[in-house]
């Protein structure tokens, strides 16, 4: 990857880096030129910003890495679900005479059992642990059984009788906000309605010499991690409930154990272990299956474990929602935009998952509002945001939380635009996309770290972009094959945008030197368990194989928040280097006193500690830590980090919701069959400004797998429900890319600091799913004329929109 | 249902004993052998998380029954590094380049690139995609995998096996 040089690229300063470290290696081992030396410390990291191996990756390769499926199942009961088998009912009766007389199955239970209170939810408690007088969706709760095997506790299910009186249901957000929609929870169908105004769009419209309406639909989508979802809840002797399960959010998880057990949260303790993959899915499920095995542990005072199948899993668990979006936008003939008018209707589902809105900017829904008119710098914006139950299953997290589904409107919009004023695509981004000093849709001032117009040159620069735009057009002889081109621009905060989010942090030191990293933030696959130890280590002065990160246990570990919102890096990076300094402290104090050279002309490197002035007068870490634990000097520290305090209007939509935004544009090669709607993606650059990669390589493995989600949901995800049934429950009908459907990608890491963020870090795991899906799109319709508007973009959707723009372009 | 008798080599060692005819292979090898590195994503063949190695091709384990075993050598994740604890050339490869994220698919995945290999030893990117593709990864976009796949096989070509 060659970086162009007037911008401040990751391989570039890699390798210089590379090579000071190198420098420093050799220099502390012999006599040195004392001037160079501090040049060298002066400046460079030692730990973050190099592509360290993942500390479990020889653990995964090996298969000894073990997931919850794979701990021993001895002295466990099996817990299962009755799910309901309609989309709305009422209970009538239960009656399970019949499955606990079964042979092996030791608890069946309904609503009555529960200890505590009978609900539970990321945000609100709406959902029942055991239905008691409705179900809601396909898939609700009726009862729990526990027995000795899995068998015998299937063989229960079947054996309860359930005595349903069907209600008329609701499927559709706009019908469900009718007068006369089914009524699916007491309070009503709407459950939140939220609004932003910025400028006045009347008069921005009057404005406009160009105005265009579009109206995007796009379909719930499953995360489809690899490993599904399983939980296990083992009673402690002294009463305590354990619960252990692949979890994002082990706090979230803890809250709501504790209110349905009925007990004080320090009787719960939630341990993660090992995740097979997220992406936003596990931090909504562990809750529902940790609740319903504590649950039955509670009642049988055994452990019970509870795994799901596939076909469970995607019945179950949470999606990302569903929106109607409509659009109407209005520039001037110079392509500068003057108005932007959205309308969302946001599918929850049945219950409220991750959608309302957590003050004053938490909340998937209030963000998909915040992030409509995207990245854009426009004068007037107006946006009417509904999030509305319905009679589906359920609307939560998943990589992007909002904001995927209103790119996919903003970006495809603007390229109409641009088409219409015969402007090039990148032009028109140029021209509005955000700058340093530019004010957002919600009215915040943008002072630092926006790298947005450098991701657009870099990419550009990288894919070859003004090149390949003049080989536009058909490739093959025939004329069936043509080529075309799409860009897709997008932001992403880092953060969650409630009051409350901050991230606790503790660094253990012993007297061997060896280090405990102790934080809330858990490992699903994108790297936190080597990233953060990486900041750590470079704070101490250590090695990285020196810290070791205690798993996730909220018996052990300060409250961390979710691992979500890309917010782990950056919040719980700043925690650790608070955490880390102070026990530095004490290190470089009785470094001091070993050496008789005053503590701040100390310098601690690669678990070494040496005179800035004299270099080859140094100690071990080792040594200084065995002093501190023999003087009684600190040798713990704690961090707790919270970023600028977020705000939101509620009735405008205006303020600061998040502290800063991660910028990228994607740019997207395709070659569609005119005849047949297939797509081939041809060609793939992706650039980012990051404000600094801690570690490279595992940023690329988050930009390249992102990039392959967000193709998954241009070209062929999509959850597919009759009338409240999904139909395509199994990865045999619904799928994902394969490593045949996904191109080469170039990624492209641009550094603007961000001056809050760890060595200028800024969030990334979500990021790179967003534009390319509209940067797909994009290039669809550049190629064949026809635009995809409702999702996924397959080859019978394309040849109907190719119909539909009066046949395949220059035939 | 009556046991039979199954007899086969589990990853060098010599296996003998008596099962329930209807055991699938991944069954076996997670419940029974407790080799619990073979992952099950979906049961149906979909995934590829439990692919194991038959007599050297690669097989979803949750498809095939058990005594298909009979008589024959099955190679799981956990017979692929040295006795010494030394990592097998693709896993050393996977590790260098960044080819593992979550780590659920990685067995699945390094089994079949081993399988081709084994077959063809300097496989083009092509080659390499469709010898995984029908292992599915949620995390990594494929791309590293396939890089490490290639490095491995570089490697493979100067170093004589034996």
């Amino acid at each position: 990857m060659k970086a162009p040089p007037d911008l401040l690229l990751r391989e570039h300063s890699m390798n210089e880096k590379n090579d000071e470290k190198k420098k420093v290696a050799t220099l502390t081992k012999e006599r040195v030129d004392l001037q160079k030396l501090s040049k060298i410390l002066s400046g460079g990291l030692s730990v973050a910003g190099q592509s360290a191996v993942r500390t479990d990756a020889r653990r995964k390769v090996t298969g000894t890495q073990r997931y919850g499926a794979d701990y021993a199942q001895d002295g466990f009961l099996h817990g299962k679900i009755l799910r309901s088998p309609h989309p709305h009912a009422l209970i009538k009766s239960i009656n399970s005479d019949k499955a606990r007389a079964l042979p092996g199955v030791v608890a069946v239970l309904t609503a009555k059992d529960i200890p505590g209170r009978n609900g539970f939810g990321a945000i609100i408690p709406d959902q029942p642990v055991i239905c008691e007088d409705k179900v809601r969706f396909v898939g609700d709760g009726v009862a729990l059984v526990a027995a000795e095997t899995e068998k015998a506790a299937q063989a229960a299910l079947g054996l309860i009788e359930v005595d349903y009186e069907p209600l008329p249901a609701v499927f559709d957000p706009r019908e469900a906000l009718k007068k006369d929609a089914p009524r699916i929870h007491e309070k009503g169908n709407l459950l939140s309605q939220n609004k932003l105004r910025k400028g006045d769009v009347d008069k921005g419209f009057d404005q406009a010499e160009v105005i265009l309406e579009r109206t995007y639909q796009v379909p719930f989508l499953d995360h489809a991690y690899l490993e599904p979802d399983i939980c296990m809840a083992v009673p402690q002797q002294d009463g305590i409930m354990l619960v252990e399960g692949p979890m994002q959010a082990p706090f979230t998880v803890r809250r709501n154990i504790n209110a349905v057990l009925g007990v004080p949260v320090n009787r719960v303790r939630v341990r993660q272990i090992p995740m097979g993959g997220g992406f936003g899915g596990k931090e909504d499920s562990p809750i529902d299956l940790g609740c319903r095995a504590a649950v039955l542990a509670y009642r049988t005072g055994r452990p019970v474990r509870m795994s799901l199948a596939r076909e469970e899993v995607a019945l179950q668990t949470c999606k990302r929602h569903p929106m109607i979006m409509k659009v109407k936008i209005g520039a001037k003939k110079d392509g500068s935009l003057v108005a932007f008018q959205g309308v969302i209707y946001d599918e929850q589902g049945a219950y409220a998952s991750l959608g309302p809105i957590i003050p004053p900017a938490g909340g998937s829904h209030i963000h998909s509002m915040i992030m409509m008119a995207g990245p854009y710098e426009i004068p007037n914006v107006h946006v009417d945001a509904y999030l509305v139950y319905t009679n589906h299953p359920y609307g939560g997290a998943m990589r992007g939380f909002g904001a995927p589904q209103v790119h996919i409107a903003h970006e495809q919009i603007l390229d109409e635009l641009a088409l219409q004023l015969g402007m090039s695509p990148l032009d028109i981004r140029r021209k509005n996309g955000f700058r340093k000093g530019s004010a957002t849709a919600t009215g915040q001032v943008l002072d630092q770290s926006v790298g947005l117009q450098d991701s657009l040159e870099a990419c550009a620069k990288r894919f070859d972009w003004d090149r390949k735009y003049k080989n536009r057009g058909y490739v093959d002889e025939q004329r069936t094959k043509r080529r075309g081109l799409g860009v897709g621009m997008g932001w992403y905060r880092t953060s969650i945008g409630t009051a409350g989010d901050a991230c606790g942090a503790n660094v253990h030191v012993h007297e061997d030197g060896s280090v405990l990293l102790f934080t809330g933030i858990t490992e699903m696959g994108q790297g936190a368990y080597t990233v953060l130890p990486q900041i750590c280590a470079e704070e101490l002065g250590v090695c990285l194989e020196d810290v070791r990160y205690v798993t996730p246990d909220t018996d052990m570990v300060p409250e961390s928040g979710p691992t979500v919102g890309s917010r782990s890096t950056t919040l719980m990076g700043n925690a650790i280097i608070l955490a880390a300094r102070q026990v530095k402290e004490s290190i470089l104090e009785a470094a001091s006193e070993i050496l008789a050279v005053p503590a701040d002309r100390l310098e601690a490197r690669a678990a070494k500690i040496f005179d800035r002035e004299a270099p080859e007068r140094g100690i071990t870490f080792k040594a200084a830590a065995a002093k501190c634990m023999a003087t009684g000097k600190r040798l713990i520290g704690q961090g707790w980090w919270a970023p600028p305090t977020p705000s939101l209007d509620p009735e405008t939509g205006q303020g600061n919701p998040y502290f800063v935004y991660t910028y990228a544009t994607h740019m997207a090669e395709v070659i569609v069959d005119v005849e047949t709607g297939e797509v081939a993606i041809t060609d793939y650059a992706a650039a980012f400004d990051v404000g600094k990669a801690i570690n490279p390589k595992a940023l690329e493995g988050q930009i390249e797998g992102g990039v392959a989600m967000g193709m998954g949901y241009a070209l062929m995800e999509k959850i597919v429900t009759e009338a409240g049934y999904i139909q395509n429950l199994s990865l045999r009908n619904y799928l994902i890319p394969t490593a045949l459907d996904v191109p080469e990608i170039k990624s492209v890491i641009v550094e603007v600091e961000n001056k809050y963020g760890p060595y200028g870090a800024k969030g990334i795991g979500e990021m790179p799913n967003i534009p390319a899906t509209p940067a797909i799109l994009n290039a669809i319709a550049d190629a064949c004329g026809g635009r995809i508007r409702t999702l996924p973009a397959d080859s019978e959707s394309i040849f109907r929109a190719i119909q539909e723009a009066g046949g395949p372009p220059d035939k | 249902m009556q046991k039979v008798g199954l007899s086969c080599k589990v990853n060098g060692k010599k296996v003998d004993l008596e099962i329930q005819p209807d055991t699938m292979l991944v069954d076996l090898l997670r419940d029974t052998l407790r080799l619990t590195g073979t992952k099950e994503g979906c049961r149906e063949g979909e995934c590829g998380a439990c692919t194991v190695l038959l007599d050297g091709l690669a097989v979803n384990s949750c498809l095939i029954p058990a005594l298909k075993a009979q008589g024959k050598s099955v190679v799981t994740i956990e017979g692929l590094a040295k006795a010494e604890g030394q990592l097998d050339n693709l896993q050393q490869h996977f590790v260098a380049e960044g080819a593992v994220q979550c780590g659920f698919c990685t067995p699945g995945m390094i089994l079949n690139a081993k399988s081709l290999l084994d077959r063809i030893p300097d496989p083009d990117d092509k080659e390499i995609r469709y010898a995984i593709s029908g292992v599915l990864c949620r995390c990594t976009g494929y791309q590293k995998i396939v890089h490490a796949i290639k490095a491995a096989s570089h490697d493979k070509q100067q170093i004589p096996q034996g």
